[in-house]
């Protein structure tokens, strides 16, 4: 009797302490909150009773001692100061350890509190102005507050574990009994109950769920405490702030995040925020930000961990990397921006320039990776170098149930988890390629490669060749960090929320199995071990080594599609997919459909000052936004109505003509579907009319050097919209050109001797009195200069 | 009680006799799950009444070759180590109190029935196999075959 007691004050107290940690350094950033001084002294004071009952004079001593200082704080008789937070978090810190011995042995052990409690006593001596009100609140009040915040029952976890245990069995019996019922062709009004049922079987499974939920405050709870220790160590300045703690997580996911979250917090600290001076010197105020906070999305929970320090350098990443000798200086060399954040998750990478008592403890962030991996988490870094680094835990919100996808092989059904697939493609695709490489087969997507492992071969079978060998499926599958391949199937099933159960030992003991799963059709399914089938084929999967290779045709891709036209896929009003090149479009312009009108049997629109013709046959009926696309030939401006703008796509080789100009140039496939194509060049010439002649001549004007592509750029578009016609230097030209444009400075072509020169220079001052070079961006003084010239070389 | 009651069957082709409070109960089996890479005598996987079991074929685990689990075969379930399985048995003959007390094994078994068998037992004027059905589990299998 009196060991339950006992074990209900020790989890009680040890969530008390808990909580009165957070709340005191709370309370001594802001001392004038009464609030917190409030529910420091209930908890002390709740201690104090529990323990009074029990008889452990030593606990009742201390917390005796704290709740009668902090009481002299509420009557306003005693100053709040940091002197006196951290007498009172060293009594808290020696009730802590009395707990802990007392769980222990069952008995408080013998000692002395005389030195922490006196410790309260001293810090009296100098009485200052009082920050916190006097006193009104009674003894009673604080009671009855008490009773109200504490109607909850403690329930040992093991039987929480039977309950939750016992639910997922009923599931699964439910599961299997419906399929029985629709096999028994069963009678209406057995299935209305039988739904009924089946419905407050949800249910309860949802309440024992929640049974199984904490507050992610729980979590959150001991770090102020942490983070004011660690600062006061480092002569930091730090403003800690959590939100979000009303988030619920499993408790079983909980205990996997405590540990990573506290290494992700004093890490912050450690290394994350500057000293004082360099603060100063980067412009931050002296006083730095640590956020936690959490949110729920999905059956996720994430965790964000979020400081305003120096972020991480991805350059002094590779220094360290290298240095450590955890990374070559071939791979280094290949690595991504991201990659080189993501070495810290390297086992053996610690960021400090120097090894400290805090963090670099040579456990890093591989463990804080593995451990959340463990659970079927990931860890993101979002980076800003010079401004803080935040870093996102994201968790599954339970363990038991998760989220599989069904595939078949050899004519039988796997599960695998959805989290650690990637992608999911058909073997007949296009953007697959499978090579077969020395009796071994690797695929490449899109410039990326994978080792390509048949799942009827790992598993020792052969591949059905009755099954359907065309349309294969592919996923690609990233069992861990910096890990990934291409697991080839027969057919993708169907996603569902599989209820896991371990399997047999002499099954787990084959590592390709990572359990069982009973879906509703009753025939139980195995889950797929997707690291264990790695280590099964023997495969190396790491991605470190394709790197050269992946960024190789990454780079040639990108230069393909620079070197390809861009084609802007749009819905029209009428539904039709329509697409124009990109390079016309001068922009996507949404405007109220009150701005459309109709002027002179044409469709205009006002956009701010200016009116432009509209490509449509009349004023859209109703009100709200109307998007157009703003096609721009140099000169003029031409708005086409569109409903939305799908996609960007490149432009297809092969493009079927219209028979005859019209506003269809003619038809491309994308993507598998026919696709229109705008010609913008008939549409501009229908509300062109009346401009300037095609027969009119224009002058000539050639680009003597363009060696990076600025003066065809951004120039020629200014000087064609100004009536002239371009050549570039290196084009032949039968006729003399009017006028030639020179940069300084870039290596100069061959410049005609015959044909009148205007220089243009890339600083806006000019160099010298004698300089006659025109600023590259003065528009008017450079069409100024090219009309002289042209004038003047004319007889 | 419990103690002297018996279930008799014919497993692997041979008549022995299980001690009933080592089984969980006697059920039929539809198609089971193959699992592939599993151990030779794993025979496969079914569900019922929503847990999975483990089917375990004893002839692969005395040391003759493995047979096909016919729809409706009836199988011996027992819970080794919190986990589920059942053996198939050829036939279930009758559960009953034997009387006779079990004796030492005498004379030489196969080495397969050597590692399955505790003792022997008198029943009806002949001599079974008293066997223990987790050792059909646990017990390592041949290798041969």
């Amino acid at each position: 009797m009196i060991d339950d007691l006992l074990n209900d004050f020790l989890a009680e107290t040890a969530e008390i302490l808990a909580e009165a940690g957070g709340a005191l350094v709370a309370w001594e950033a802001d001392p004038a909150d009464r609030a917190q001084l409030d529910a420091i002294f209930r908890l002390v004071h709740t201690i104090k009773g529990s323990s009074g009952f029990l008889s452990l004079p030593r606990v009742t001593a201390l917390s005796h001692a704290a709740e009668d200082a902090l009481d002299q704080v509420r009557r306003g008789n005693r100053p709040a100061n940091a002197a006196l937070v951290t007498a009172v978090l060293a009594i808290i810190d020696r009730l802590s350890g009395l707990c802990t011995a007392l769980g222990n042995s069952g008995t408080e052990p013998q000692g002395d509190d005389g030195d922490v409690i006196g410790a309260l006593a001293l810090v009296d001596e100098t009485p200052t102005a009082v920050a916190a009100a006097p006193a009104e609140t009674t003894e009673e009040d604080i009671n009855t507050d008490l009773l109200q915040s504490w109607r909850s029952i403690r329930v040992p976890l093991p039987l929480l574990d039977s309950v939750m245990t016992g639910v997922t069995d009923i599931v699964l019996a439910r599961n299997e009994f419906a399929r029985m019922l629709r096999e028994s062709g069963a009678e209406a009004s057995v299935i209305a109950s039988f739904d009924r049922l089946s419905d407050s079987i949800a249910g309860m499974r949802q309440s024992v769920s929640q049974m199984r939920m904490q507050r992610i405050d729980k979590l959150f709870a001991p770090l102020p405490r942490i983070v004011r220790d660690l600062a006061q160590d480092l002569g930091k300045k730090i403003r800690f702030s959590t939100s979000g703690g009303e988030v619920e997580l499993d408790r079983e996911m909980m205990e996997n995040i405590r540990d990573p979250l506290i290494h992700i917090v004093r890490n912050a600290i450690d290394h994350g925020i500057e000293p004082l001076d360099e603060r100063v010197a980067a412009g931050k105020g002296v006083t730095a930000n640590i956020a936690v906070s959490a949110r729920q999305s999905g059956n996720q929970i994430e965790i964000e961990v979020r400081d305003d320090g120096r972020g991480l350098s991805p350059d002094a990443l590779v220094a360290k990397a290298l240095s450590a000798r955890i990374v070559g200086a071939a791979e280094a060399k290949a690595l991504t921006p991201r990659e080189k954040l993501e070495l810290i998750f390297r086992p053996g990478f610690s960021t400090a320039a120097k090894i400290t008592a805090i963090s670099g403890r040579g456990v890093g962030m591989d463990i804080v990776k593995a451990n959340l991996e463990k659970i079927g988490g990931v860890v993101e870094l979002r980076n800003d170098e010079g401004r803080g680094l935040s870093i996102v835990l994201r968790v599954p919100m339970t363990l038991t149930i998760i989220s599989g996808l069904m595939v078949r092989a050899s004519g039988q059904y796997f599960a695998i988890p959805r989290g650690s697939v990637r992608e999911i493609l058909l073997e007949t695709s296009d953007s697959v390629r499978i090579d077969r490489v020395g009796g071994g087969e690797l695929v490449t997507v899109r410039g990326e490669q994978f080792p390509l492992l048949r799942l009827e071969q790992l598993l020792g079978g052969e591949i059905d060749a009755s099954e359907d060998c065309d349309d294969r499926a592919i996923i690609l599958i990233r069992p861990g960090q910096g890990m990934s391949y291409a697991l080839s199937v027969a057919a993708i099933h169907d996603h569902e929320e599989l209820v896991i159960k371990p399997a047999a030992p002499m099954i787990m003991a084959t590592g390709l199995y990572a359990g069982t799963t009973l879906p509703d059709n009753g025939r139980p399914v195995l889950l797929l071990d997707v690291q264990g089938l790695l280590a099964a084929a023997g495969v190396d999967a790491s991605e470190a080594g394709r790197l050269s290779d992946a960024n190789a045709e990454a780079a040639a891709e990108a230069a393909a599609a620079r070197d390809a036209v861009q084609l802007l896929l749009f819905r029209e009003a009428g539904g039709r997919t329509r697409g124009v090149r990109l390079s016309v479009i001068e922009r996507v312009e949404e405007v109220p459909a009150t701005a459309l009108f109709e002027s002179a049997g044409a469709v205009q629109v006002r956009i701010g000052e200016t009116i432009f013709p509209v490509h449509a046959g009349r004023v859209p009926e109703g009100g709200g936004a109307v998007k157009l696309l703003r096609l721009y030939d140099g000169r003029s401006v031409l708005c086409y109505r569109i409903d939305a703008v799908i996609d960007i796509v490149r432009l297809p080789d092969a493009v079927q003509p219209a028979a005859q100009p019209g506003l269809i140039a003619g038809v491309a496939i994308v993507g598998g579907e026919p696709v229109e194509l705008i010609d913008p060049f008939w549409l501009m010439a229908q509300y062109e009319a009346g401009a300037a002649g095609p027969d009119q001549r224009q002058p000539l004007c050639r680009l003597a050097n363009d060696a990076d592509g600025w003066a065809s750029n951004f120039l020629a578009p200014i000087l064609r919209g100004a009536g002239y016609r371009v050549i570039g230097g290196d084009e032949a030209s039968e006729e003399r050109p009017d006028v030639q444009l020179c940069l300084t400075g870039a290596a100069a072509g061959p410049i005609a001797a015959d044909v009148p020169l205007v220089r243009l220079r890339t600083s806006p001052a000019a160099a010298g009195p004698e300089d006659d070079s025109i600023y590259r961006y003065d528009r008017a003084a450079l069409l100024e200069a090219l009309r002289k010239q042209v004038a003047g070389g004319r007889p | 009680m419990m103690e002297k009651l018996y279930l008799i069957a014919r497993i692997a082709d041979t008549r022995v006799a299980l001690r009933s409070r080592a089984i969980n109960s006697v059920v039929t089996v539809g198609t089971p799950v193959h699992v592939p890479a599993a151990p030779p005598h794993v025979a496969g996987l079914f569900a019922l009444r929503s847990r999975v079991f483990t089917l375990i074929d004893p002839h692969v685990v005395i040391g003759l070759p493995p047979v096909p689990v016919a729809p409706g075969q009836r199988v011996i379930v027992v819970d080794v180590a919190e986990h589920g399985y059942a053996l198939l048995a050829d036939a279930i003959e009758d559960v009953c109190f034997i009387e006779a007390p079990e004796t030492r094994v005498a004379g030489k078994l196969l080495p397969g029935w050597a590692r399955v068998a505790d003792a022997m037992i008198e029943h009806e004027g002949h001599s079974l196999l008293v066997v223990d059905p987790s050792h059909f589990v646990t017990l390592p299998v041949a290798k041969a075959a």
